[in-house]
């Protein structure tokens, strides 16, 4: 069964001035996948990651997101007398809208019936909330403690400053259900005694799961991996691999059960295990192509040469590094090696291979 | 090899020696000087001192306590003059880390008067301020600022580009980076520069009182100086030290209450 597109790359080209960084991209992102993106150092990876979540937009092209259009804030209080119908009517008109959209106490879709599962595509013009970033470095604030660093989304996503000042009382009540929420979600990332922690007293294999949890919590239309496990020790890097597949399994738990599974994700790494390890389809970027064939006099950029499935793994099954050999080679050769260049087409098989299976 | 850790006994000895010889010192040399001179108030030793402190902490003729009177004049003077300079420093240093117009505009500005010393500019800003509270309030802020403003800057820079991204993504508004992140990833560094400048502070203060004023530590110091009264001058140096000491300490377990994450304390 095929599933929603979460995300899709439309024409994306980008460049640095002179420097022509990204030429062309197109992927389309199904809800449910977990794709890993590879590529040599370089290659533009990141800029490609940046211009999803919206912090650097790329020059051409555009990238568009399916979006829940979800209402109000979710602030349960506001809520119930928002919804009662006196209130409503008067909240449906639009000038109340425009005031309450400054306030930041509703969103900038109009509010959708409860049942309703109307999507919509929207572009991506800045970061948003649907999205959700984990970086090598700097993913948690240092003044906050694991706990609070979890809940600070909700708290920025649900409430609005003029309203914690407001509304003291009915904010405080609000809090503690956030924290209880993001002590949950400590808890699934296996972290639930470091709650009290401050960022620099934790390993940096703690850090990236509090990162998560942070993420998770939000539960983003998508979830965005920017070389997480970098910066970690081999054995930590393993536990937050299976740590990742254990979502994925529970994606595959949600399609069994006729539910659109939870989770979808993008990986940027440079380990290609990690790459075919983790991920249900592997995207290999490169400015290694054949441009010349194209009609380029010089190279316009990197672009995606290699987009297939990959193996799928379960979380505490032994990793057979033999399964993955025969990819890793293809793949070092076809996206890592300067001197082969690869007509730009020919290993974009995701798609086929989905069809004929 | 140097950097070898010490006990804490040997630390705190050497620390009480070092005390110790500094009062032994000023004693030896008080004597010296009363055997050539015995009326000599120019080195006074502990007897006249302990009248020295008599006189400030007993109500004098018009019924003032010069220590209390001195010390209320000139406490609330450096408090309203390091307030005002922690606000414009916070406002300006946001400002500038945040927008590279205002980074462009005040950055050139803020480092040359930076250059001028405030004691000297005193003269200036006498004509410009006038005399009482307005001036000590222009002379430790325009002594001051600079240096804060600057710190804060810095600080704000510091803040590393991957949290504000990340803090969009979880549903930030401008106000609420700035307001809610920032300013408590700043806090820190404004407590520890307002512990360095006040110092300074003080020292511009003092120069301004001793120019200009007719209360507070600097006065009493001017006048007391002119009768060659060093029996109640050192006295008040070490109350200044002490007043000192006191708000450095404030500051720094205000800085650990608020700020626990910071490392550098
Ligand atoms: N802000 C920038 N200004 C100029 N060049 C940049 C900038 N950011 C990245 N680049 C260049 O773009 C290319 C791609 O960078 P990046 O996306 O970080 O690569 P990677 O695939 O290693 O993540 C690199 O050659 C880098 O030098
Ligand atoms: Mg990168």
């Amino acid at each position: 069964m095929k599933e929603a597109i979460a995300l899709e790359c439309h024409q994306v080209s980008h460049s640095f001035g002179e420097k022509k960084v990204l030429w062309d991209i197109n992927l389309q992102v199904e809800r449910g996948q977990f794709l890993s993106l590879v590529g040599p150092s370089g290659c533009g990876k990141s800029t490609l990651l940046r211009a999803i979540v919206g912090t650097h937009l790329p020059r051409k092209g555009e990238i568009r997101i399916d979006v829940e259009p979800n209402g109000y804030g979710k602030s349960s209080i506001l809520r119930t007398v928002l919804e009662s119908s006196p209130v409503r009517t008067v909240l449906e008109s639009s000038v109340t809208r425009k005031v309450l959209k400054t306030l930041k106490l509703a969103r900038d879709k109009p509010a959708a019936a409860p049942n309703s599962l109307a999507r919509k595509t929207q572009i991506v013009r800045g970061p948003g909330r649907d999205r959700g970033i984990v970086y090598q470095h700097y993913s948690l604030f240092p003044f906050l403690t694991a706990l609070e660093n979890v809940a600070l989304g909700l708290k920025l996503d649900e409430t609005s400053m003029p309203y914690r000042l407001v509304f003291f009382q009915p904010w405080k009540r609000m809090r503690k259900e956030h924290l209880r929420l993001a002590e949950e979600y400590l808890e699934r990332v296996k972290l639930a005694d470091a709650r009290h922690l401050y960022p620099h007293e934790m390993s940096g294999g703690m850090r990236q799961r509090v990162a998560l949890a942070q993420t998770l919590i939000m539960k983003p239309q998508i979830i965005l991996l920017d070389e997480p496990f970098g910066a970690l020790d081999e054995s930590t890097r393993e536990d937050l691999q299976r740590l990742l597949l254990e979502l994925y399994n529970q994606n595959q738990e949600a399609r069994k059960n006729g539910r659109p599974p939870p989770y979808t994700l993008i990986i940027v790494t440079h380990e290609l295990n990690e790459a075919i390890y983790v991920g249900d389809r592997l995207v290999g970027l490169s400015m290694y192509w054949n441009w010349k064939e194209s009609g380029f006099a010089t190279c316009p950029g990197a672009t995606v040469i290699y987009d297939q499935p990959s193996p799928v793994f379960e979380p505490h099954e032994v990793r057979e590094f033999e399964r993955f050999e025969q990819q890793r080679q293809e793949v070092r050769h076809k996206v890592f090696d300067p001197e082969h260049l690869e007509p730009a087409a020919r290993h974009i098989t995701y798609w086929d291979e989905r069809r004929n299976r | 090899m140097i950097r070898k850790a010490i006990s804490k006994k040997t630390r705190f000895s050497l620390g009480f020696f070092s005390v110790l010889a500094l009062l032994l010192g000023y004693t030896l040399l008080s004597d010296y000087q009363h055997r050539r001179n015995p009326k000599d108030t120019v080195i006074p030793n502990w007897g006249q001192l302990g009248e020295g402190v008599q006189k400030i902490v007993t109500p004098d003729r018009f019924g003032e306590r010069w220590l209390l009177v001195d010390a209320q004049a000139t406490g609330l003077r450096l408090f309203l003059g390091m307030t005002l300079a922690v606000a414009l420093s916070l406002l300006i240093g946001i400002h500038m880390g945040c927008f590279p117009k205002f980074e462009a505009l005040l950055y050139p500005s803020l480092s040359l008067l930076a250059k001028i010393p405030p004691t000297a500019a005193m003269a200036v800003l006498f004509v410009i301020a006038g005399r009482g509270y307005a001036l000590h309030i222009t002379v430790i802020t325009f002594g001051v600022l600079p240096t804060m403003a600057m710190a804060v800057y810095l600080a704000v820079k510091s803040f590393p580009d991957e949290l504000q991204f990340k803090a969009y993504t979880l549903g930030a508004s401008h106000s609420e980076v700035v307001w809610t992140l920032l300013f408590r990833f700043v806090l820190p560094k404004l407590i520890e520069t307002t512990r360095l400048t006040i110092g300074p502070a003080i020292v511009f203060l003092i120069a301004s009182e001793v120019a200009f004023e007719s209360s507070g530590f600097g006065y009493r110091i001017r006048l007391q100086y002119k009768l060659v009264a060093m029996d109640v001058i050192y006295p008040y140096l070490a109350v200044l030290a002490g007043f000192g000491f006191l708000i450095d300490h404030l500051l720094r377990r205000l800085e650990r209450r608020l700020c626990p994450w910071s490392q550098h304390r």
